[in-house]
């Protein structure tokens, strides 16, 4: 880290270094529209896909969290998709997106909608992005909201049915606020995530068309490994990592108001 | 600690000794050659080092075989950190960027002192794309050109005349490309194709389009784009209406998932290097198939080449050595085999490729020697050390005309000079 922070102060081609103090930086915020296309298209993934994410996977979580028949193999249908390597499931999202005869456009041909060319036309494809994302809201996060959900102690909902509490004031009273750290915990590793995404566009669109779906770390990759400009790729990591310390902080200021620990006085 | 553990533990320890015997190659010198391709590839590269190291008891070649998808980070990688092979493959299109870094040796001096290496042997395109400068800094492999490959048996039956005859009276032009390729698309009774006549080259196989209609890219001296003269237009224009306005060439969404290749058989021409040739011959079963040149254009008729070079790092502690194996890897015995044999890709030497081994077309392609004219009429690309920041500039921009929600190529053509005039006029490395 600290080698890449140096980097980031110096013109560097993998052959070449000269010391240019915050050029890179200066560069980036000013003469270049490629770093402010690739942080919007990385901002709106994020905006929209963490929290579909985490709602979605709180959801699948309530739901395998019920007593019925064949429990165990619900679980293992929700959580295989995250199973599944990235480059796979890239291809596999392809076929779907496929404007002439994915499933996709065959459902929406059902409602008579049009055909959307997903990952051809720029105005959809960093929806297709957001839409792509859900395919892994019963993974890690749903485990980790699941094992929250096991460790509510079932006298909390005795008491609260006792008091005449319904199945939503039990939710919004009990559920929410006992799962209140896990949901902080997996809003933290969505963020994270989000802005780190790469593998997908990388894969199926290399961050077109016309850079529509150039998202951050794709644009890092490119400089970094393909035209080796190494002390700017350096710098656009390290504006990452400041962007998500930054969001993390407020995450963890703001998560004082919601967050519940268990025997926390306030 | 349990009994079984504590009779157990003096034999977990010894076990990293088990794997200490004799040193087999010791008092060789060992050196390392790093290269990508597919399995069979891999495996063919690996025979030869084999072969080497039998016939070189002096010397052992360590193979490291590098996935194709992480070989680009990790050779660069390897440059930078002076941690490269002794040998390496490069692709081309990275060959200059690598070379201005200074990572290659300067192979010049052992090409002048080697009695049996002549440059006049070699194709000459071969020869300049590893010379800087008037210095040689590697040498080629896997070299080729880009021709058309056809589906005949779709052309007999759609009562076309062969386009080999029409090349050789001269008739095989753009005109009647497009003529061959409406007549071999297909609709079912739905409307929905089942079989596309051409496909439109992806880059840099396009290019070639753009030089028949008298266009480049890029000027001479690599300072400005000329993809906003009216003759880049005009083959630019074509490329984009093989899709749109001949309804020839699928579309992006209908091309997907490999839906028209061409080894399905629901494609009736295809652009591809000569290396495809061993790929069709495993897979390619239930129709005749052959190659042609590329189509003249109004202005000319160029095809482009390209090859892969390998070369040695500045730091290499065994430069002679890594010599003698880059001079046995690109020596006619190795190239028959490669080449005429398994039609990998062409020849680097002209004698190979002239030899009657190599016209020999029992097997597909029958009309071997188009892809020894495309040599001889192939021209190189632009590339230089900034190619892969100034074409990925010009290919963002022609993403609309290509995926058609952009119809007119001046437009596309104008902004994509823009960008490409912009990158150049940055100074390198920000």
């Amino acid at each position: 880290m600290l080698s890449s922070l140096a980097l980031s102060l110096y013109k560097y081609d993998l052959a070449d270094a000269k010391y240019v103090g915050f050029e890179n930086y200066r560069r980036l915020f000013v003469q270049d529209p490629l770093f402010w296309k690739a942080l919007k298209n990385t901002f709106l993934y994020t905006f929209f896909t963490v929290p579909l994410g985490v709602l979605g996977s709180l959801l699948i979580a309530l739901l395998l969290n019920q007593q019925v028949k064949g429990l165990r193999i619900f679980r293992t249908l929700f959580y295989l998709p995250s199973m599944v390597p990235a480059v796979a499931s890239a291809l596999l999202w392809q076929w779907v997106f496929n404007a002439d005869n994915g499933i996709l456009n065959q459902v929406l041909g059902w409602f008579g909608l049009p055909n959307i060319e997903w990952l051809q036309n720029e105005k959809f494809t960093l929806w297709a992005f957001v839409l792509m994302s859900l395919w892994g809201i019963g993974g890690q996060r749903m485990i980790i909201f699941l094992a929250g959900l096991q460790g509510i102690p079932e006298s909390y909902y005795e008491a609260a049915k006792l008091d005449g509490a319904g199945t939503f004031k039990q939710f919004r009273h009990i559920t929410l606020p006992s799962l209140s750290p896990v949901m902080f915990f997996n809003l933290v590793l969505g963020l994270v995530g989000a802005f780190q995404v790469f593998t997908s566009a990388y894969i199926m669109t290399s961050g077109g068309p016309n850079n529509a779906s150039l998202f951050y770390s794709l644009y890092i990759f490119r400089n970094a490994f393909e035209y080796f400009k190494m002390g700017k790729a350096s710098a656009m990591a390290w504006v990452l990592f400041v962007i998500l310390l930054t969001f993390t902080l407020i995450q963890m200021a703001l998560s004082k108001r919601w967050v519940h620990y268990e025997g926390e006085q306030r | 600690m349990t009994r079984l553990t504590s009779l157990l533990l003096p034999f977990v320890a010894a076990l990293p000794l088990l794997s200490c015997g004799p040193d087999p190659y010791a008092g060789k010198i060992k050196i390392r050659y790093m290269a990508w391709g597919n399995p069979e590839q891999l495996a063919l590269e690996q025979k030869l080092c084999d072969k080497f190291n039998e016939e070189n008891p002096d010397v052992h070649v360590d193979f490291l075989k590098v996935p194709g998808s992480a070989y680009g980070n990790k050779s660069v990688v390897m440059l930078a950190s002076d941690t490269a092979p002794d040998v390496l493959r490069v692709d081309h299109y990275n060959f200059a960027n690598l070379q201005n870094k200074r990572f290659f040796l300067d192979l010049t001096p052992f090409a002048d002192k080697d009695p049996t290496f002549n440059r006049k042997d070699f194709f000459p395109q071969t020869i300049d794309e590893c010379t800087v400068n008037g210095r040689l800094y590697g040498l080629n492999v896997l070299f080729g050109g880009n021709v058309v490959y056809y589906n005949k048996t779709l052309m007999r039956e759609a009562g076309l005349e062969d386009p080999y005859k029409l090349w050789q009276e001269h008739r095989w032009t753009y005109d009647a490309f497009v003529q061959y390729a409406q007549a071999l698309t297909k609709k079912d009774a739905s409307g929905r194709y089942v079989q596309f006549g051409t496909t439109m080259p992806p880059f840099p196989q396009w290019v070639p389009m753009v030089w028949g209609f008298g266009g480049r890219m890029i000027d001479d001296a690599h300072k400005h784009s000329l993809l906003d003269q009216p003759e880049a237009e005009a083959g630019l224009q074509f490329v984009a209406d093989l899709r749109y306005k001949y309804m020839c060439a699928p579309t992006p969404a209908q091309a997907a998932n490999s839906a028209f290749s061409f080894e399905s058989g629901k494609m009736g021409m295809y652009f591809d290097w000569m290396g495809m040739t061993p790929r069709f011959r495993n897979v390619v079963k239930s129709f005749e198939w052959d190659v042609v040149p590329i189509p003249s254009g109004p202005k000319s008729h160029q095809t482009t080449v390209k090859g892969n070079q390998i070369v040695v790092p500045a730091n290499c502690a065994h430069p002679e050595i890594a010599w003698r194996f880059m001079r046995f890897l690109t020596g006619p015995e190795v190239e028959n085999l490669l080449y005429v044999k398994n039609r990998r890709c062409f020849p680097t030497r002209k004698a190979v490729a002239y030899s009657k081994e190599f016209s020999d077309g029992s097997l597909p392609p029958s009309q071997i020697h188009i892809f020894i004219d495309a040599v001889e009429d192939g021209r190189q690309l632009p590339i230089d050390d900034r190619w892969a920041e100034w074409t990925q500039a010009m290919n963002d921009q022609l993403d609309r005309l290509w995926n058609g929600t952009e119809r007119d190529a001046k437009v596309a053509g104008k902004r994509a000079a823009d960008a490409v005039n912009k990158v150049l006029s940055e100074e390198p490395g920000w």
